[in-house]
Parts: C-alpha cells; structure tokens; sequence
C-alpha cells in the first residue's frame, strides 16, 4: 500500500512571528499586553447563530457546532474552501476508495490528542466512527454515516473502512462533516463514553479556551499543532440570533465576519462600512409550498395543479427575499450532483392555465389553510401566496403557528398546505431522504407515497458513478413535482459580509470554515 | 313672587365628563380615546389606501405626500394599516375587558354576599387563572385552537376575570354589613335586588375607572400576541404585526416600527389619562391623597 505521508509544515515564519508576539506580550504590563494581543497578535471575531454548548460530535445538532468542533478535532478529510464543493486532507496522509465498499487510510504521524491522551491512532478512528452507528449511542447523526459495517484496524495510524454497501454520500458528507470527526478513545472511555460541554480532548488547530454560554466560545490556537499553522491566534465566536443585530455589530467595528439578512444585501452590493467585503454564496437550504395529500380537500390532482401554476416564485422572491434569492427546480440545490436545470412547472405563474386546472378539476368554492411559522419571511411569503390564489377563485386562510407547535406539524393529518424550509448538507441523498414513504407523517408531511421514488433514493445513495447518480436524483425530483403536492420556491443565499483584515475561508454554501480564515 | 331659573339636573355622565374635562390630562385623554375610537369607527372610509392591497413594486417606501408613514414589505401603505390596526385593537380591548368586567362583578359579588364556602371555591379559582403567565397561557390556548380574534378576545377576558372579581368581592363586602343593605335585608329584599339595585351602583364606577386603565394593557397584549405572531391573522392589520413586520426590517425601512409602535404608546396614554381622571371623578377621596 502506497502511503502519501504529508510533511508536518512547521512554518519557520509562523514559529519566529508568534514567539515575538508572546515575547513583546510578556515584556508590557498585562493590560497593555491583552490590548496589544487584541489589535496585533490577531483576534478574529465571528458571529455564529447559535450557541455551542456541546462538545461531543456523535450530538452535535449542526452547523453552529460544526464550525467549532471542526477546528478542535480532525477527521480525515475536510471540506476544500472555495465555490465548489470537494475535499482535501486533513489528519488522512492518504485515503483511497479500493472498491464501492472499502476506503483505505492511514493517518498522519504528527497529531496527538490534548490532556496527555498520546497520539492520534487508527484505534482512535475505529471508534469515532463505529460510536456514531451504535445504537447505544443514540447519535443523531446516526444515519449521516450511512451503512457503515466497522473499521479495520491494520496498523497503528493504519485501518479500513467497511461499508455494508456502497455509500456516495461518504465522501460528501460522512467523512468531511460532524460524524467525520475523530475523537480520542482513551479520553472518552475515561469520561463515561460521552463528552458534556467540555471537549475532553482536542487535536485540531484550535483549542476550545472558554465558553460562556450564550455569550462567547473562544477558540486559541493549540500550541502543539505541527499542521500549516492557523493564521489567527485566537477566534471569538459570539452567538448572535438576530441578523439585524449582528450587521450592527459588524458596522461598529465588533466582527470581522457575521451573515447577514437578505434584505440587507442590496444596501451591501453599495458598499460594505469598513472597506468590508459582500460574500454572496448560494445555500443548498431548500424552500417550497407542500401539499398534503392525505387531506381530503386535497384529493384532486388538478386542483394542485392549479395552485403549482397559480404561484408566481420570483414575486415571492422579490417580496420576502428582496430579489436576494434565485427561483429553485426542487429539493437540490445547484452544485450538486441532481440539480435540475428547470423544473416541471415555471417559476413564473400561469393564471390562465391554473383557472383551466381548476376548471377542470371541478372544484368549486375552495377553502384552503395554509400552515406557516411564525417569522416575517415565512408571513410575508403566505400573504402573497394568498393574493395569488386569490386571483384563482381560492381562498386561503394562514395560520401561523409558533415554532413548537409548527415543527409537530408532521402527525398533523389536518394539515393542508405548508410552507417549509429544511436545512441540507452538501449530498444530494440528504434531500430525498425526507419524502421517503418511511418518513411520511414525520418529516414527509405531504405524505407524498412513490415506490419509484423510494427505490431511487435507495439506489442513488449507492451509485457511485456521479452522471448516473445525478439522473435518479433529478427523476426522483421530477417525481415529487407531477405529484402536484410541491410548488419549490427557492434554496435562498447565505450573503456573508466580512472586515478587510480576514480572508474567509467558506464552503460554497457560504458556511465558515474558521481553521483555514487567513489575515488579509 | 320673584323669578327664579331652575336648573335642569344634570346627569350622571354629564357630571363625569365635565369632572374629567376639567382635568388638562384627562381632557387630553378623552381627546386621544375619542380620536381612536372614532378612526376605529370610520376606518373604513378614511383610509387612505385598502390596507391589504399589494403593491410590491412601491415596497418599503419612506413617508411622502402619498403615502404619509410610507409603505411595508408588500407596499401596502403603513398608515390605512395603522387604522385599520385601531380598529382590531379595539375589537379585542373592548369585548375583552366589558366581558371580563360584567363575568368578574357578577362572580366577585355573589363571591362577597354569597356564602363562605362559594366565596372560598371562587377565590381558588381566581387565584389558579392569575397563577398562569398571561402570555405562557396565551401561547397554550393558541397552541391549542389556533391564532384568531376570537382567541384573543377570550385570553384577555379569561385572564382579566379575576381582577375585576377581587375587586368587586372586596367593594361587596366593604357594603355588605352597610346599614342601607341591613335595611333592605331587614325588610326582606331577595339577593339579586339587594346586589343589583344597591351594591352594583356603589361598585360599578370603580370598575369602570378599572376598565379604562386595563385597555392599554390589552391592546398591549394583542399587540405583543401578534407581535410573537399569534394574534390576529394576516393579511388583518394589527399594530402588533405591524412592529413584528418592522422590527424584522429595522435595517431597511424603519417607518414599520414607528407605525407600529407610535399609536401603541399613543393609545396607552391616552386610555391611561382618562382613566385616572376618570377616577380622580369618582372616587375624588384618592385625588386629594395624591
């Protein structure tokens, strides 16, 4: 087996510029030195949406997690910043696909856990990997890994991972994502099998120093690396639900780097305060009008029909998204493999042929609701929903629901139309999972039911070959759209502002990937 | 014989409103109330514009001569919004706080006349419902029959019930050992004469004033369900809405949260004026302790 062994980048620069720094720091009295750590030795300050209380990657709930965990432990490959979505190495020095169902590695020989926990072993792999799947687990992230069977371990930094079948969404998803990150083994035997809000132990570039919830996670770089040295010394992470407030904090000189709103993104494209930058990035979020089609007012096939014609997307758009964000085809975004180039319906809205449906439908005096979440863009979307199917002769009464009662809304057999948005990672499978008639009256709630449908989500995820992938994915989604339970809306945008002095590193959905920022 | 001019007496409200007029605030009070409530009233001929007829491509305007508060998300204008918001407010402050004030007296009276063992079961009722949170109890009931009018509507009198009734049971039993009511008793008047005809008189201008000052708070508590999203359903103005709308476009289009948020202060003051003139009126024992 051929090993590419990375050389361990020690750079001479990095080592000399950060030894001055400590040493200019220890010579000025400590409040001098902390404000000079501030200005100079660089504090990168970010904003994140949420706060991240827990540490343990097999629990992580998304992308807030995500961003620290991926800086304070490895896996085998992360993703590549930059527009398109692919990946490089991180503590693999090599890893090879030998069949559909075995991938090779071998780790690089210069990463080692924190709190005397030895260097990082294939051992350590095995069970990061395998604890995501055990069902005594109870991860969450459970399905992310896929039909993992085990890992083999071959050799001390040396092992084998098996899969039950092939699995695409490995290389998306699985190994450069939350269940792709390595965790040390002698650490979280000594903590019971779980990690709390303290990592037990840290191999990545960055070292957790503090959280405080709901106020900062401060990330300092960990003095034991020997990868390409991070160029931040220290990021700041503040939990800041609300954009209106962060693009404040951003203007006043408080972050370096925050997403903002959509309807900001206009007055952005203007010019940025600071001689800060826009970063527009396309999301792989997805957002449609469901249909369900368990409701007896919803039966008919052509009265859906209607509402998918009568819907005009880029009005939509333009009033709850300020023109900010593209009409989509379905549930997978451009950039991944599936992405249909148009859909079966136009975005634009066909009132003619929407009145001909309904005609022909032979409903007469529709009443409909339509069940959204209690957020602006969710009730001004609604509102012009309903002045559309207004001009059709239905009348739709919305119903907003706060974020409890609208998420329980999958066993709700009352439901009738639904405007959703899910969140996705970068694998066309993470999409089509959802409508699976497993999932219907969970996540399905159109209840949508398609053999085809089940069976191409199942083959798909198998299929290695990307063209023939593709084609399934776009023929499921064709599925879902002559079903006339989707009117799909848009994947919207994840425009990102950042301060003159960052080089953000960001996944081509706009998502940080803060171990790779540099200094500009 | 010598001429003399007899007054005609004056009534009960007449004396009230004069007594409130004179009061610079409560004046400007009933200005405020009666400019609100007659926009309510009319709303629908002085708007300027239909308030939920779009019109996205004049969306998130400034204040001009055309549109005077300028225009939302979906350009429907910001000020035939703010009356038409008037006019759900009241709708829900009105029928709220006269129904919790007529359930409250009647309970809080038979509470204080009536016997020991009633009085005691109302008053572990009264004091279960003022247990809940307003709003945690208005999510609930939300939760469970869905946002509308109607909902909010009942939250407000469900939750205003007790006040008004532990209010009218401490006027009953301030009256009830009075010497008229021993009189009256005496003479073997029944129970709804003794509380309708005597002690309601007596308790009725305290409530009132009561009831003046708790329609901001509706009106607040409308405006803070439809701000969470849960009060009225769109596309039905409400000054709530109105602020939830502009808080979310703060950054774009401030003129949503001072339409929002100017009537809702506006009508606080205004309700809060008169019902303390009110009570300086009828109870004028209080105002000379102030």
């Amino acid at each position: 087996m051929k090993i590419e062994w990375m050389k361990a980048p020690t750079g001479r620069r990095s080592f000399l510029k950060g030894a001055t720094a400590l040493g200019a720091a220890a010579a000025m009295p400590m409040g001098w030195a902390g404000h000079a750590f501030a200005q100079d030795a660089g504090t990168l300050r970010v904003r994140a949406y949420g706060d991240a209380p827990n540490m343990d990657p097999a629990h992580s709930v998304g992308v807030v997690e995500e961003e620290i965990h991926a800086s304070i432990y490895n896996k085998l490959i992360q993703y590549k910043p930059g527009s398109e979505w692919g990946w490089q190495l991180d503590a693999a020095a090599m890893i090879e696909q030998v069949d559909p169902t075995h991938v090779k590695f071998a780790l690089r020989d210069d990463i080692g856990f924190t709190n005397g926990h030895g260097a990082m072993t294939a051992e350590d792999v095995k069970f990061s990997f395998e604890r995501i799947v055990a069902d005594a687990t109870e991860s969450p992230n459970k399905p992310d890994m896929g039909p993992l069977s085990h890992v083999e371990v071959t050799g001390e930094r040396e092992g084998t991972i098996v899969l039950n079948e092939p699995f695409a969404p490995l290389w998306s998803i699985a190994l450069p994502y939350i269940t792709g990150n390595i965790v040390s083994k002698a650490a979280v035997e000594a903590a019971g099998g779980r990690i709390g809000s303290d990592p037990v132990a840290e191999s990545g570039p960055y070292l957790r120093a503090s959280w405080s919830p709901k106020e900062k996670t401060v990330l300092q770089r960990n003095p034991d690396w020997k990868g390409d040295a991070p160029a931040w010394d220290t990021i700041e992470i503040y939990p800041i639900d609300d954009e209106n407030t962060a693009e404040i904090a951003f203007e006043a000189g408080e972050l370096d780097l925050t997403r903002v709103s959509l309807g900001s993104v206009a007055r952005y494209r203007d010019g940025v305060p600071n001689g800060g930058t826009l970063v527009e990035n396309p999301s792989l979020f997805y957002v449609w009008l469901g249909m369900n089609l368990d409701h007896p007012k919803l039966q008919n096939k052509k009265l859906r029909q209607a509402i998918q014609h009568a819907i005009d997307v880029p009005t939509i758009l333009e009033a709850s998204y300020f023109g900010a964000a593209e009409p989509s085809t379905g549930i997978i975004a451009p950039g991944l493999a599936g992405n249909r180039a148009q859909g079966m319906v136009a975005p634009q809205a066909n009132i003619e042929k929407a009145m001909a449906l309904l005609a022909e439908s032979g409903e007469t005096n529709v009443t409909l609701s339509l069940d959204i979440l209690n957020k602006t863009t969710y009730t001004t979307m609604a509102q012009v929903i309903q002045a559309m199917l207004a001009q059709i002769g239905i009348t739709l009464e919305i119903n907003v629901l706060e974020s409890g009662a609208f998420w329980a809304s999958g066993d709700n057999e009352d439901l009738q139309l639904v405007l959703n948005r899910f969140s996705m990672a970068p694998d066309p499978s993470y999409a089509t999972a959802w409508f699976t008639t497993e999932q219907a009256g969970i996540w399905n709630w159109e209840r949508f039911r398609n053999e085809e449908f089940d069976q191409l989500h199942a083959a798909a995820s198998a299929e290695t070959d990307t063209a023939k992938r593709a084609e399934m994915y776009q023929r499921a989604q064709d599925l879902m759209e002559e079903s006339g339970a989707y009117r799909f809306i848009t994947h919207e945008a994840t425009p990102v502002v950042h301060s003159s002095r960052v080089v953000p590193a960001l996944r081509p959905d706009g998502l940080s990937l803060l171990r790779y920022f540099g200094k500009a | 014989m010598t001429d003399a001019t007899i007054e005609k007496p004056r009534s009960e409200l007449g004396i009230i409103l004069t007594g409130v007029a004179r009061n610079p605030l409560g004046l400007m009070g009933l200005i405020i109330v009666g400019a609100i409530v007659f926009s309510a009233i009319f709303a629908a001929w002085i708007v300027p514009y239909d308030p939920i007829a779009m019109n996205i491509q004049d969306r998130m305007q400034g204040p001009s001569a055309s549109h005077w508060l300028g225009t939302d998300q979906l350009g429907r204008d910001t000020l035939s919004r703010v009356i038409m918001g008037g006019q759900v407010a009241l709708k829900v402050a009105l029928p709220a706080v006269f129904g919790a004030m007529v359930i409250g007296l009647t309970l809080g009276m038979i509470a204080g006349y009536g016997p020991k063992w009633l009085d005691n079961m109302l008053m572990l009722l009264f004091d279960t419902i003022r247990s809940f949170p307003t709003v945690m109890f208005a999510l609930a009931v939300v939760a469970l029959v869905g946002p509308s009018l109607q909902t909010v509507v009942f939250v407000v009198m469900a939750t205003s019930i007790p006040t008004y009734g532990r209010v009218a049971r401490t006027q009953t039993l301030t009256l009830r050992n009075s010497e008229f009511i021993l009189a009256e008793r005496s003479m073997g008047a029944s129970m709804a004469r003794i509380l309708g005809v005597h002690m309601l008189p007596n308790i009725i201008g305290v409530l009132a004033v009561l009831a003046a000052m708790d329609i901001p708070t509706v009106i607040a508590l409308e405006a803070g369900l439809s701000f969470l999203g849960l009060g009225v359903k769109p596309p039905t103005p409400s000054w709530g809405a109105l602020l939830k709308d502009g808080y979310a476009l703060i950054r774009q289009t401030p003129w949503l949260v001072v339409g929002g948020g100017l009537p809702i202060i506006i009508a606080t003051l205004g309700f809060t004026f008169l019902g303390e003139s009110l009570r300086d009126v009828v109870d004028p024992k209080l105002r000379k302790n102030r």
